[in-house]
C-alpha cells in the first residue's frame, strides 16, 4: 500500500508542478523584436464578471524568428484575474506558462509559446481572453429596496502590453443605457450600451491610464463563497454528486427595511435582488434533490431538455446585498456517461467543477472524489492548476478498510474552468461480490448464534419434561 | 385477528406445532412492521423532517450530545436560550431520549452505517412502538394467553392514541416512554408471578430507563404501589410480592435518583410517598407474619395494637415537621390539575394555554380509541371472571388510566396501550368462545359441553358473532389508518392546503423565515417571540431567544407578554432592557392560518398581567365595551395600538386578500382590521415570508442624540 | 498514461439497474422464506430431533439470498455501494 501511496502522491505533486511551472521560478526578458500592430479589445462588463477579449496582431520587427510572446496583467488587478486564456488564428488553444520579468516584479506575466514562429518581418494574430472576478465595485456601496444597483469598473484605457502598441480599439459592453460617468478620452463614442474608445495610435509597452466607467447594473451579483463538490462512484453503474454551496449576494448591500407588501406588489421591485437563478445539470442527471440544513426546499422547477437538466432554484427567501444562502444539490448519473474501462483499468472523465449559475463566480471550490473500496493506483489529470490536498478514505454502507478519497481545491472559480479532470484507476472486479458477501457472513454468523444458543443449556437441574414452546 | 384465531383452532387439531409457531411469529412480526409502517404517512406525504415545538428541542440536544458527547452534554449550559438568565441543560432535562438515539447512532457509525442523526431522530418513535408491539405481546400473554397478546399487539400497532405521539419525526420523550413503561409493567408480572429477584432487578432497570425518559413515570410509581397495597386489601399478598416490590423500590428508587433533574424527589417530593408508604407498608406486613408465626396470638395482639400506635404517631409527626420545615415539597400545579381538572386553569395561566392540558372531550376518546371503547368493559368482565395478581394489576390500571386521561388530553397516551391489552383479552376471549361453536369437529369433540348448553343454532350464532366482531375490527383498522394519515400525520412545521383546482400549495414560511434568521442575522443576535416559538428558532436558526416551551420562569414569559401587550413607547423600553435585536410573531391573517400569535393574544395579555411588573395589563382593557375580542373598527383602542397588533397587521392594510373585500381583510378573524394605517417608530421590518405567516423586525438602536 | 481513453469502453453496470426491484423482491422473498424456515425449525424442534447438517444447511441458503437481496434492497432505494 505504502509505496503505491507514495507513488501517486509523487505523481500527483510532478503534475501540479508541471501545470504550474513552480510559480516564480521562470525569469523571461522583453524582447524588443515585437511590435503589436494592432489590437482589438471587448470589455463586457454587462454581468457581475469582467471578461476582456483582446485579439492582437504581432509583428516581428526584428532579425531572427521569434517562438514565443509575453501577455501582461497590469498590477492592480492582478489579484482578480480568474482565469486567462489563449487561442492562436486556427482557433486552436495556445499554452499559457506562467514567468516574470526583471523590473517589472508588480505585474504578472505569461509566457505563450506559439507552434509555428513569426518570422522577421511577418505577423500572428492571437485571441487572449481574460476573465476577472469582483473587479466591479457597487457605488453607493448600501442601496434601499426600490433603488437601482450602480457599480463602478476601474480598468486600464489602454491594452498592457510588454510591447510597443501601434493602434488599439477598445469597446466597452455595458448593456445600458443609464451610465453615471465614465472615461472620456477622445476619440470615443457611446452608442445603445456601448462604449467605444479609440483608436489610439502608438501607445509604449506598459502605459497605464484610468479607464472609468459607473453605470447600472441590475444582473445578479451572486458569488458562491464555498462550493464542495462530492462525486462518488459506484461499480454498480451509477456515480453520484453532491454540491454543498455556500451562497452570498456581493452586490450593493440592503440598507432600510425590506418590504415584503412592496416586493409582492410590484414585480419590479428590488431590481437588485436574485429571486431565482439557473443551474444546468447533466442530461442524464436523476434523482435531483435540492435541500438546506433545515430540510427540503420545496420551491425548485426541473426542466428536462436535450442536452441539460435545467434546474429553476429558488432560494427560500429572495437575495438581497448582503444576504446569504445555503443549500445543497445532488443528483445520479449513470456512470456509461463518465467512466471508461479496459481489463481493470478504469478512467473518470468528469467536470472538476459544473454550471451553477450564469457568469458565476466562486471563491473557494474543493471537489472530492470517492471511488470503490479497493481502488489502487490512483492517477490524476487536472486541466488546471489545482492544490492537491492530502487523500483520505471514507466509510459509509458495507465498507471495511474504507474508500479512497481524492481531494483538490481550486480559488476564484469562474465559468471558463468548467472542465474535465481525468482520473484513472485500477479495480479488480471480483472486489464488487464483497460488499454482498459481507452481509452474506454477518447473517450467516447471526445464525450460527442462534444455533449455538438454542445448544446451551443454562438451567442447574433438569428439569423433568423437556421443555417445549 | 380472525383468520389467526380461527386457524388456530383449526390447527389445535392438528397438532401442528411448526405451523403454530409460524403463524404465530408471522402474525407479530407483521404487526411489529405495520407499527412501523402506518407513522410514515408524514415521511412519505412530506418529508424526513422533524414535527412541532418539544422535538426540536429534543433534536438539537440530541445533536449536541452526539457532537461534544456525554459529559459536555451532561454539564450542558445553554446560553442560547432564556436569554439572559441561560439554562442548565443537562440538569433540566430528562435525557433518556436523547441519549437512546445518540447511542443508535453511534452503533450505526460504528457498523459504517452512515445515517444522519436527523433520520436516526425521526425514525425512533416509529421504531420504538415496533418494539412497544412486541413488549405488548409478551405482556398480554402474561395475563391471558398468547392468542390475546396476538390480538392486543395488533391492537397497538395501529390505535391512534398512541400514534399520535409516535409518528416518524414526532421525536418526544413519550415516543419511547410508551416501550419503557410496558416494559417495566411486563418485568412486574412476570416478577409478581415467579417471585425472583432477577425479574423483580430487571423491573427496577427498566424502571430507570423510564424514569431517564419521561416525567410521566410518576404515574408508574404510584400504579405499582397501589397494586400492591390492592393486593395487601384482597388478601393476596405473598413472599413473591414481597420479593417483587421491595427489590423494585430499593433498587428502582436509587437508580432513579441518578437522574439529574429527579434528584432527591423520590425521598422527599409527595407525589413518590406512596411508594415510600407501601414500602414501609410491606416490611412492616411481612414483618407482623413473622412475628404472628412466632407469638401466641394473645400477645401478639398487644404488641401490634403497640407498634402500630407509635409508628402512625411518629410518622405523622415527621410529616408534619417535614412539611413545615419545607423538606417536603409542597403538592405542585400538574399534580392538582390531576385531581381536579379546574385547578390549574383557575391558577396558573401558563399551565392552562397549553392546549393539550386541556381536560378530554368525549368524543375525542372515541376518536382515539373507537371500538375499544366498547371492547374495554367486555375486558374488564374477563380479567374479573379470573382473578389473577396481574388481572388486578390491569385493572388497576385501566381504572385509573381512564380517570387521568379524562384529566389531561396527553395521558390519552397511557390510556391506549391498557386498552389495546384489555381489549385484546376481550376479543381474544370472545372469539375462542364462539368459534369453538362454529366447528362441526368441536361438536363431535366434546359431547360433553353439548349436553351441559343446549342451544339452537349454535353454529349460526357464533358465525353471526364472529362476523359482527370480525366487522368492528376491521371498520377499527379503517378508522385508525383515516385518523392517522388525516388527524395525526401533518408534520406542523410544513403546512399543505389544497387549492381550487386541487393542486397542492405548500406554505413553508416557518423554515424560510427561520433559515433567513440563521442567515442573515448576526451570530448574537436576541430574538424575541412568544414561547411556543423558542425551541424552532433555536434549533433551526441558531439564534438566542428570551422565552421557550420549557416555560419554567414565570416572570420571564410575563415580561414577554408584557412587551406584547403593551404600546410601542412601553414595549421598547421592555425591549431594550431585555436586549433585544429581533422581534419573531407568527400572522396567518393572508392565508387563514388559525393559531396564529393574535389568536394567542389573550394568554399573553393574561400572562403578562399576572406579575407584579405587569399590573398595568388589564385583560379588560383588550375587550370591546360588549366583552368581545375584535380587531376590526369596533376593537378596543388598547389592542389596536399594542405592538402585537401593529406588528401582524403592518402593511397589511394595503393588501387585499380575498374577491369582494376591502383591503386589510383578515381571513382568520373574518374581518377588516381597524388600524390600518400606521408607521412604526422603533422598529422596522426585517424580514417577511411569502405568506406572511412569519414576519420578523429589527429593533432600531436609539436615536443618536440631537436629532 | 498508459491507456487512452479511445481504447477504452464505456463502463455500465453488471446488472441492468432496471431490475433491481425485481431482483431484490424475488432473493429477499426466498431467503424470509428460508429464515422463518430457520426459525421455525429451531423453535420446534427438540434437542433430540435436532439436525445440525440441517440447521447449518437452512441458514446458509437463507443467509445467501437473504445477503444479496439485501444488496439489491440497497441498489435499488438508492444506496450506492
Amino acid at each position: 500500500m505504502m509505496p503505491a501511496m507514495a507513488k501517486l502522491q509523487f505523481c500527483v505533486l510532478f503534475l501540479v508542478y508541471v501545470a504550474s511551472q513552480c510559480g516564480g521560478a521562470n525569469v523571461d526578458v522583453v524582447s524588443s523584436a515585437i511590435t503589436v500592430k494592432n489590437v482589438d479589445r471587448t470589455i463586457d462588463i454587462s454581468s457581475q464578471l469582467v471578461k476582456i477579449n483582446s485579439k492582437i496582431t504581432f509583428e516581428n520587427t526584428g532579425k531572427s524568428p521569434v517562438k514565443s510572446f509575453l501577455l501582461a496583467v497590469e498590477s492592480s488587478s492582478k489579484s482578480k484575474l480568474a482565469f486567462i486564456g489563449g487561442k492562436d488564428s486556427n482557433n486552436k488553444d495556445l499554452r499559457l506558462v506562467e514567468t516574470t520579468v526583471k523590473g517589472y516584479d508588480n505585474a504578472k506575466f505569461w509566457r505563450v509559446d506559439l507552434k509555428e514562429s513569426i518570422n522577421a518581418g511577418s505577423t500572428a494574430s492571437a485571441v487572449v481572453e481574460t476573465v476577472y472576478s469582483k473587479a466591479l465595485q457597487p457605488y453607493p456601496t448600501a442601496i434601499t429596496q426600490q433603488e437601482e444597483q450602480l457599480v463602478k469598473y476601474i480598468g486600464n484605457l489602454y491594452f498592457y502590453s510588454p510591447y510597443p502598441v501601434t493602434s488599439q480599439k477598445t469597446n466597452v459592453i455595458l448593456n445600458t443605457k443609464t451610465v453615471e460617468n465614465f472615461t472620456k478620452v477622445k476619440p470615443f463614442s457611446q452608442l445603445d450600451g456601448t462604449i467605444a474608445y479609440g483608436p489610439y495610435t502608438n501607445t509604449a509597452a506598459f502605459t497605464e491610464k484610468e479607464l472609468l466607467v459607473h453605470y447600472k447594473n441590475n444582473s445578479p451579483f451572486l458569488t458562491v463563497t464555498r462550493l464542495e463538490r462530492l462525486i462518488e462512484v459506484s461499480h454498480w453503474g451509477n456515480i453520484a454528486v453532491e454540491e454543498t454551496i455556500e451562497i452570498e449576494h456581493t452586490g450593493a448591500k440592503l440598507k432600510g427595511p425590506f418590504s415584503r407588501y412592496d416586493y409582492q406588489q410590484d414585480h419590479h421591485s428590488g431590481p437588485a435582488s436574485v429571486r431565482s437563478y439557473k443551474t444546468l445539470l447533466p442530461a442524464s442527471a436523476s434523482d435531483v434533490y435540492y435541500r438546506d440544513t433545515n430540510g427540503n426546499i420545496s420551491t425548485s422547477n426541473m426542466k428536462v431538455k436535450k442536452d441539460s437538466v435545467e434546474l429553476d432554484l429558488r432560494p427560500r427567501y429572495p437575495l438581497f446585498g448582503g444576504w446569504r444562502s445555503h443549500y445543497t444539490l445532488g443528483y445520479n448519473v449513470p456512470s456509461y456517461e463518465y467512466l471508461y474501462y479496459s481489463g481493470n483499468e478504469y478512467l473518470l472523465k468528469m467536470r472538476a467543477v459544473d454550471h451553477v449559475f450564469d457568469d458565476m463566480q466562486i471563491d473557494e471550490l474543493v471537489t472530492k472524489v470517492i471511488l470503490p473500496e479497493g481502488t489502487t493506483n490512483i492517477k490524476v489529470n487536472f486541466p488546471f492548476s489545482v492544490t492537491k490536498l492530502p487523500d483520505s478514505l471514507h466509510y459509509t454502507y458495507l465498507d471495511t478498510k474504507g474508500r479512497p478519497v481524492i481531494t483538490f481545491s481550486k480559488n476564484n472559480i469562474v465559468e471558463n474552468h468548467i472542465q474535465d479532470f481525468q482520473l484513472r484507476y485500477t479495480f479488480p472486479r471480483i472486489l464488487m461480490l464483497q460488499e454482498p458477501l459481507l452481509v452474506v457472513g454477518f447473517l450467516f454468523a447471526l445464525f450460527l448464534c442462534v444455533i449455538i444458543y438454542m445448544r446451551l443449556d443454562f438451567s442447574i437441574h433438569k428439569s423433568e419434561h423437556p421443555h417445549k414452546d | 385477528m380472525t383468520v389467526e384465531t380461527q386457524s388456530k383452532a383449526r390447527l389445535s387439531q392438528l397438532t401442528s406445532d411448526k405451523q403454530l409457531t409460524f403463524i404465530k411469529l408471522a402474525v407479530l412480526s407483521m404487526a411489529a412492521i405495520l407499527s412501523f409502517a402506518t407513522r410514515l404517512f408524514s415521511v412519505l406525504r412530506f418529508e424526513s423532517v422533524i414535527h412541532e415545538f418539544d422535538p426540536y428541542f429534543n433534536y438539537r440536544t440530541t445533536r449536541y450530545l452526539t457532537e461534544e458527547g456525554f459529559y459536555n452534554f451532561h454539564n450542558w449550559f445553554d446560553d442560547r436560550a432564556w436569554y439572559p438568565l441561560g439554562r442548565i441543560i443537562g440538569g433540566t432535562i430528562y435525557p433518556g431520549l436523547m441519549v437512546t438515539s445518540a447511542t443508535l447512532y453511534n452503533i450505526m457509525q460504528f457498523l459504517n452505517i452512515t445515517i444522519d442523526i436527523r433520520n436516526v431522530c425521526v425514525f425512533l418513535a416509529p421504531f420504538f412502538s415496533s418494539l412497544t408491539t412486541i413488549v405488548t405481546y409478551l405482556l398480554t400473554k402474561e395475563l391471558k394467553d398468547e392468542g390475546a397478546g396476538l390480538v392486543a399487539a395488533a391492537m397497538i400497532a395501529i390505535v391512534p392514541g398512541y400514534i399520535s405521539r409516535s409518528v416518524a419525526g414526532s421525536y418526544d420523550n413519550e415516543g419511547i416512554a410508551i416501550f419503557c413503561m410496558l416494559l417495566t409493567y411486563y418485568f412486574w408480572i412476570k416478577a409478581v408471578n415467579t417471585g425472583t429477584i432477577l425479574w423483580g432487578t430487571l423491573t427496577a432497570l427498566a424502571y430507570f430507563y423510564m424514569v431517564s425518559s419521561w416525567g410521566g413515570y410518576v404515574f408508574l410509581i404510584n400504579l405499582i404501589p397501589l397494586h400492591v397495597l390492592a393486593l395487601m386489601m384482597l388478601g393476596r399478598f405473598s413472599a413473591r410480592v414481597y420479593v417483587a416490590y421491595s427489590t423494585l423500590y430499593c433498587v428502582g428508587t436509587i437508580l432513579s435518583m441518578q437522574i439529574s433533574f429527579v434528584g432527591f424527589q423520590p425521598v422527599q417530593s409527595s407525589e413518590h410517598m406512596l411508594a415510600l408508604g407501601t414500602f414501609g407498608l410491606c416490611q412492616l406486613y411481612a414483618f407482623t407474619q413473622y412475628l404472628r408465626y412466632h407469638l401466641s396470638p394473645a400477645n401478639f395482639e398487644l404488641l401490634f395494637k403497640a407498634l402500630l400506635t407509635t409508628l402512625l404517631a411518629t410518622l405523622g409527626t415527621a410529616i408534619v415537621v417535614l412539611t413545615v420545615t419545607g423538606k417536603i415539597s409542597p403538592w405542585t400545579g400538574r399534580f392538582y390539575s390531576l385531581l381536579d381538572p379546574s385547578y390549574a386553569k383557575n391558577n396558573i395561566p401558563i399551565i392552562a394555554s397549553v392546549s393539550e392540558h386541556q381536560p378530554t372531550s368525549w368524543s375525542s376518546f372515541y376518536f382515539d380509541l373507537q371500538v375499544l371503547v366498547f371492547l374495554f368493559p367486555a375486558g374488564l368482565y374477563f380479567c374479573f371472571a379470573k382473578l389473577t395478581d396481574a388481572n388486578i394489576f390491569i385493572i388497576l390500571y385501566g381504572v385509573l388510566s381512564i380517570y387521568f386521561a379524562g384529566v389531561m388530553v396527553r395521558l390519552m397516551l397511557v390510556l391506549a396501550p391498557v386498552m389495546c391489552i384489555v381489549s385484546g383479552v376481550a376479543a381474544s376471549s370472545l372469539l375462542s368462545l364462539h368459534v369453538k361453536d362454529i366447528e362441526p369437529k368441536v361438536e363431535k369433540h366434546d359431547k360433553k359441553k353439548k349436553h351441559e348448553n343446549n342451544l339452537v343454532f349454535r353454529s349460526e350464532v357464533g358465525a353471526l358473532f364472529v362476523c359482527v366482531l370480525g366487522c368492528l375490527l376491521v371498520s377499527y383498522v379503517f378508522h385508525c389508518t383515516w385518523v392517522t394519515s388525516e388527524a395525526y400525520s401533518s408534520p406542523s412545521i410544513v403546512l399543505s392546503a389544497r387549492a381550487h383546482d386541487g393542486a397542492r400549495i405548500i406554505f413553508d414560511d416557518f423554515r424560510e423565515a427561520y433559515t433567513w434568521l440563521k442567515m442573515n442575522t448576526p451570530d448574537n443576535s436576541k430574538v424575541m417571540s412568544w414561547w411556543d416559538y423558542g425551541y424552532q428558532i433555536t434549533a433551526m436558526a441558531n439564534r438566542t431567544v428570551l422565552v421557550d416551551n420549557n416555560t419554567w420562569n414565570n416572570t420571564h414569559i410575563s415580561r414577554v407578554g408584557q412587551a406584547m401587550a403593551s404600546s410601542e413607547e412601553r414595549a421598547y423600553e421592555i425591549m431594550r432592557e431585555l436586549d433585544v435585536d429581533y422581534v419573531l410573531v407568527i400572522f396567518g391573517g393572508l392565508v387563514g392560518y388559525s393559531s396564529d400569535d393574535i389568536n394567542k393574544f389573550l394568554w399573553m395579555v393574561r400572562i403578562g398581567g399576572s406579575t407584579d411588573r405587569g399590573a398595568h395589563i388589564k385583560e379588560a382593557d383588550y375587550y370591546t365595551g360588549s366583552g368581545e375580542f375584535r380587531v376590526d373598527a369596533h376593537g378596543s383602542p388598547t389592542l389596536l395600538n399594542c405592538l402585537m397588533y401593529k406588528m401582524s397587521y403592518y402593511k397589511f392594510g394595503l393588501v387585499y386578500t380575498e374577491g369582494g373585500r376591502p383591503p386589510g381583510y383578515d381571513r382568520v378573524r373574518g374581518a377588516e382590521i381597524g388600524n390600518k394605517d400606521f408607521n412604526l417608530d422603533v422598529l422596522e421590518e426585517a424580514y417577511t415570508t411569502e405568506h406572511w405567516l412569519v414576519r420578523i423586525y429589527k429593533v432600531k438602536p436609539l436615536p443618536n442624540r440631537g436629532l | 498514461m498508459s491507456l487512452e481513453i479511445e481504447s477504452m469502453v464505456r463502463y455500465a453496470s453488471p446488472i441492468n439497474p432496471a431490475v433491481f426491484p425485481h431482483l431484490t423482491m424475488l432473493l429477499l422473498g426466498i431467503g424470509i422464506f428460508f429464515t422463518a424456515w430457520f426459525f421455525v425449525y429451531e423453535v420446534t424442534s427438540t434437542k433430540v430431533s435436532r439436525d445440525l447438517f440441517k440447521e447449518l444447511l437452512l441458514s446458509l441458503v437463507a443467509a445467501l439470498f437473504s445477503g444479496f437481496g439485501i444488496l439489491f434492497l440497497l441498489l435499488w432505494v438508492g444506496i450506492y455501494v
